[in-house]
């Protein structure tokens, strides 16, 4: 048996294996051969469908992945920011306006205050249409056109953001209807403020000075400014201690809609009430003062408190009446205010520089002493006249022989000064001048004050350019010339003669109502009560030239120095008639004479003489101070230290 | 034998019971949770309240699912020899609009007789998928891709998109577009067509820019850069931004959205309660809800999928594509990827009009899946009409 074994076909084998086999498809497809032995063209349709189908729902899953992408994009890389976006959208924070300080007198009685204020604000971010809402709110209560330039052009210079105040000083009825319909007002809101009230007050006004709205250097400074109605100090003491007084702003968070309107509100923080001042001020007094001078066309009085420096009485007039001013001023009453020619506006204490006249011869008398060029003992004779070089000076009576310190400070001789300021020299007498406080100005929260001037060689060389003639040097000896001063300055002058203490003027006592007694001049003791006896023989003594104002009350005396300064010289003489040629009356005095407690200085401008015009009224005031003394009642310091405990005390 | 068997197999008359046994009640259960989340959204918009909103919704919803209940169980060939009248009823109504529609911000949308009011494009969405389903059940399989017998159901989408962008109403047009463009690649026609269709848009863009209104380019210029005016036509975009952002991945929580609360969200209970819902909800709750459509979508593919016939197949898919492109179109318009065009979220944004469209869309893919078995022979349809 032939057996041929063949070798196994592994290579066919394993082609065969690797051979392709029909996909599932392929036998699927062979299944549904048509009759004609073609393939089913609806059977392939559905097939085509099916896989186009699958495809679409494949693109549609991607296509969402692709929005979860875009969530995820937004709401966990993006979210924190648009988180932030969302709050400001709804938030919006108000700052509110703090009460300001209260100012009361030195017993106790409210100068000035802030009472309360309904107003309307508009946010013109808000507003769909500033001018409609304006309108709007019109009907209810009356804008005038000036209030809506005002709104308008408010809303274009700064952010929209920031509220506006339309009008203010709304009735109750006015502000309700208002507060009920503001909720349909986009932007406008309602709101209760507090306006600035003085008390007695034309009294007062030049003191506590006014508000008014902050200009814009101010808000440039301090955006606090920006809250509608805020209002800052723009005179007075108002202004001077304008940071003490203002507190510190809060805020108010709102939570508003797309329309602005407030929702409700989410948080705030309150406002800090400015502090309170005392002053040293005595309104009643004041207001005395005031009423005595009332009858002068422009007249000042000013009375220190010698031992604490404390001004009790800074009156001026012409006055006003800060009420019209600080809140909803009247543009009409206002011209005519800053119009007047006599100035009401201006605190003549502060800011009037008078030649002090004879007043200035205390001040001579000192320089003389302190030099040594005059003794007491040494007396002159006056003839009425006194010639220096070409020129010739008079006096004002001839007192004739024999005339010694005491007796020239009382007669007021002017050839006496003449001698002795010729003597001293223009530089010996500044140096005395400004000793005693003239020539400068004190930091007692009023600003404005005048320097006035105390002449030397080397303020005219600064001025003019000049020499110093010795020519020039007389006329100063008797207060003319270039010296002039203002009332506080004549006043410090006289409480420092008074006391020999360097006074120093204040309005506010210091909180902690420790006064630390000022240095002593550094002026011999023994001049200085040699002048003092002049002054007192000026009011007492038969002959001087007060002595009909002496004070009226039993064991008290006042002891002056007159004074009448012209204002007419050679350059002027043809430009001044009538009132404003007058002479300027002046009047400077303590009182009592033992133990001294007030110094005054009346300036009467254009009164005629000191003696006739400005001693009466300081005697008036004087009497009435002394009758009043609150020395006996330990008002002053006691209440300082009170109401500074009172105005820490709520807000802790 | 097998003929007796294939003809009771091919031609059922299904009894009222077997109808009901046959619906994809999963799928119902789907449609229901959406709207449940449109329903909470609704409370939430109304600051927890039932009224205005979510108790109509509810009710809208109610009738809308007696109208699918209705179409369902119509056989589905009388739908097919309804669907050229109904489709030649809509493009009438659509051109009536132009004629006596109503306006309302700027655009001619509706019709109106006194209280009830009714847009003619919403009918146009479902008669468009039958129509088309209607020619290619009755186009011979082997003429699909041929030139003469693309060009019908080209003119029955292109005729509504012009008469809806002559409304305007970009949203529509777009959806109509990509609704009938979808159906024809479905039905298989030849992928040059598209590649061909695409190149064409590409050269006509410059001139449908200039034909376009003002206010539509304005939109998509804003769409292009929001910030050019933020507080014009930019607003909206970025004000919903800003809400789904700022809702982070957690949600502000029910009622706590301060955006749609505070009412710095334009529409919010219609076409931008998505914003609103995942402003509240978060990135969970928006995810949670693009899952949901994502499952009825599914669900609607593989519905499609298991039908016989063309007929049912193109009108399950159709529906599909058109509940696909107003959930995309809504959601890419709030979240910024495309320009603001006015599309509803179906079943969660408040509307009689698209809820009842979408119920009634969503009644005839139940009715395909119900008639899936039911095999429609060529000879049955006669002549084209």
């Amino acid at each position: 048996v032939d057996v041929k074994l063949k070798p196994p076909e592994y290579y066919a084998a394993l082609l065969r294996r690797l051979a392709p086999r029909p996909s599932l498809k392929r036998i699927v497809s062979t299944a549904m051969w048509g009759p004609d032995g073609k393939p089913d063209p609806a059977v392939r349709l559905r097939q085509r469908f099916s896989r186009r189908a699958v495809l679409i729902g494949a693109a549609q899953t991607g296509l969402f992945g692709l929005l979860l992408w875009r969530l995820r994009q937004l709401q966990i890389l993006d979210s924190s920011e648009y988180r932030l976006l969302s709050d400001e959208n709804r938030m919006s924070s108000l700052l509110t306006a703090p009460a300001r300080g209260t100012i009361y007198d030195r017993i106790g009685r409210i100068i000035a205050e802030d009472e309360e204020n309904f107003r309307v604000i508009v946010i013109p971010a808000f507003c769909k249409d500033l001018n409609a809402t304006l309108d709007a709110v019109s009907r209810i209560v009356p804008v005038s056109a000036a209030d809506r330039d005002r709104v308008k052009r408010a809303a274009r210079r700064q952010s929209g953001y920031f509220p506006v105040l339309v009008t203010e000083g709304l009735t109750w009825r006015q502000f309700t209807l208002l507060s009920v319909l503001a909720p349909q007002l986009a932007g406008v809101r309602t709101d209760r403020a507090t306006y600035r009230r003085y008390r007695h007050a034309d009294s007062v006004a030049h003191v506590v000075g006014y508000v008014g709205m902050a200009d814009k250097t101010e808000v440039a400074e301090d955006p606090i400014m920006r809250v509608p109605g805020f209002r800052t100090g723009k005179s007075g003491i108002e202004k001077g201690l304008d940071r003490e007084l203002r507190g510190a702003p809060g805020t108010i968070s709102y939570e508003v809609d797309a329309h602005g309107r407030v929702v409700r509100e989410l948080g705030a923080t309150p406002s800090v009430r400015g502090k309170d001042l005392v002053l040293t001020i005595d309104q009643e007094l004041q207001a005395f003062a005031l009423k005595r001078i009332e009858g002068l066309r422009v007249a000042s009085v000013v009375v220190l408190d010698v031992i604490t420096g404390g001004i009790v009485v800074m009156a001026s007039y012409p006055t006003f009446d800060p009420n019209e001013i600080s809140f909803k001023p009247d543009p009409r009453k206002w011209a005519e205010l800053a119009r007047n020619r006599d100035h009401p506006l201006e605190n003549r204490a502060l800011r009037g520089q008078y030649p002090p006249g004879s007043t200035f011869k205390v001040v001579t008398a000192l320089a003389g002493l302190e030099t040594g060029v005059i003794t007491p003992r040494e007396r002159m004779s006056c003839p009425g006249s006194y010639v220096f070089g070409r020129r010739t000076f008079r006096c004002w009576k001839r007192h004739g022989g024999g005339i010694d310190l005491h007796e020239a400070i009382k007669q007021s001789c002017d050839v006496y000064f003449y001698e002795t300021v010729k003597r001293v020299g223009i530089d010996r007498l500044a140096v005395t001048s400004r000793a005693l406080g003239l020539g400068q100005i004190f930091d007692f929260g009023l600003a404005g004050q005048k320097h006035g001037i105390v002449p030397d060689t080397a303020w005219k060389k600064a001025r003019f350019h000049q020499p110093w003639y010795p020519g020039e040097t007389i006329s100063c000896g008797i207060g003319q010339g270039y010296v002039s001063a203002t009332p506080i300055q004549l006043a410090v002058a006289t409480a420092r003669i008074a006391t020999g203490l360097a006074v120093v003027p204040r309005l506010v006592l210091p909180a902690d109502g420790e006064i630390v007694p000022p240095p002593p001049l550094e002026l011999d003791p023994v001049h200085l009560e040699l002048v003092r006896a002049g002054m007192i023989g000026v009011v007492n003594e038969k002959g001087g030239t007060a002595v009909r104002s002496a004070l009226p009350l039993p064991d008290v005396q006042m002891a002056g120095k007159t004074g009448t300064s012209q204002v007419i010289s050679a350059k002027n003489q043809h430009k001044l008639k009538g009132w404003e040629g007058e002479t300027h009356a002046l009047f400077i005095a303590y009182a009592p004479v033992g133990a001294p407690r007030y110094a005054a200085a009346c300036v009467v401008e254009h009164g005629g003489g000191g003696s006739r015009a400005a001693a009466p009224v300081v005697r008036d005031v004087m009497t009435e101070i002394l009758l009043r003394d609150p020395s006996t009642r330990p008002a002053s310091m006691a209440s300082n230290q009170a109401s500074a405990a009172a105005a820490e005390g709520p807000h802790q | 034998v097998k003929s007796i068997f294939a003809e009771a197999f091919e031609r059922p008359q299904l009894l009222l019971k077997k109808k009901l046994v046959q619906l994809n009640w999963p799928f119902l259960m789907v449609i229901t949770s959406i709207t449940l989340v449109g329903v909470i959204a609704l409370y939430s918009v109304a600051g927890g309240s039932l009224d205005p909103w979510a108790s109509r919704h509810v009710a809208r919803y109610c009738i809308g699912l007696a109208l699918l209940f209705a179409i369902v169980l119509v056989d589905i060939r009388w739908w097919l020899r309804a669907a050229y009248p109904l489709y030649f009823v809509a493009l009438i109504l659509l051109a009536l609009v132009i004629v006596i529609g109503v306006e309302s911000g700027g655009a001619k949308r509706w019709l109106g007789w006194g209280e009830f009011s009714f847009q003619p494009s919403e009918m146009m969405k479902i008669a468009l998928v039958l129509a088309i389903a209607r020619y290619y059940q009755w186009l011979s399989p082997r003429q699909v891709s041929w030139l003469w017998a693309v060009i019908p159901p080209l003119l029955m989408i292109g005729i509504p998109v012009v008469l809806a962008l002559d409304q305007p109403d970009l949203g529509t047009a777009a959806l109509f577009g990509i609704v009938g463009g979808g159906l024809l690649f479905l039905a298989g026609v030849s992928w040059l067509y598209f590649l061909g269709g695409l190149a064409a848009v590409i050269a006509v863009l410059p001139h449908v820019w200039e034909k376009l209104h003002d206010y539509q380019r304005e939109r998509i210029l804003t769409f292009l850069d929001p910030e050019r005016d933020p507080s014009g036509s930019g607003y909206h975009i970025l004000q919903s931004k800003i809400a789904i952002g700022s809702g982070g991945f957690a949600g502000k929580g029910l009622m706590q959205g301060t955006q749609t609360q505070l009412n710095f969200l334009p529409e919010k209970h219609t076409d931008f309660i998505f914003t609103m819902f995942s402003e509240e909800m978060g990135f969970i709750g928006a995810a949670v809800l693009l899952a949901l459509y994502l499952i009825a979508l599914g669900f609607i593919t593989y519905m499609a999928l298991r039908c016989r016939s063309t007929f049912p197949r193109l009108v399950a898919a159709g529906m599909g594509l058109c509940l696909f492109a107003y959930v995309f179109i809504n959601v890419a318009m709030v979240t910024g990827l495309v320009p603001v065009v006015g599309v509803p979220l179906p079943l969660v944004s408040y509307g009689g009009t698209s809820m009842l469209t979408m119920m009634v869309g969503l009644g005839f893919v139940l009715n395909a899946h119900v008639n899936r078995m039911v095999l429609i022979r060529r000879e049955e349809l006669g002549p084209f009409w």
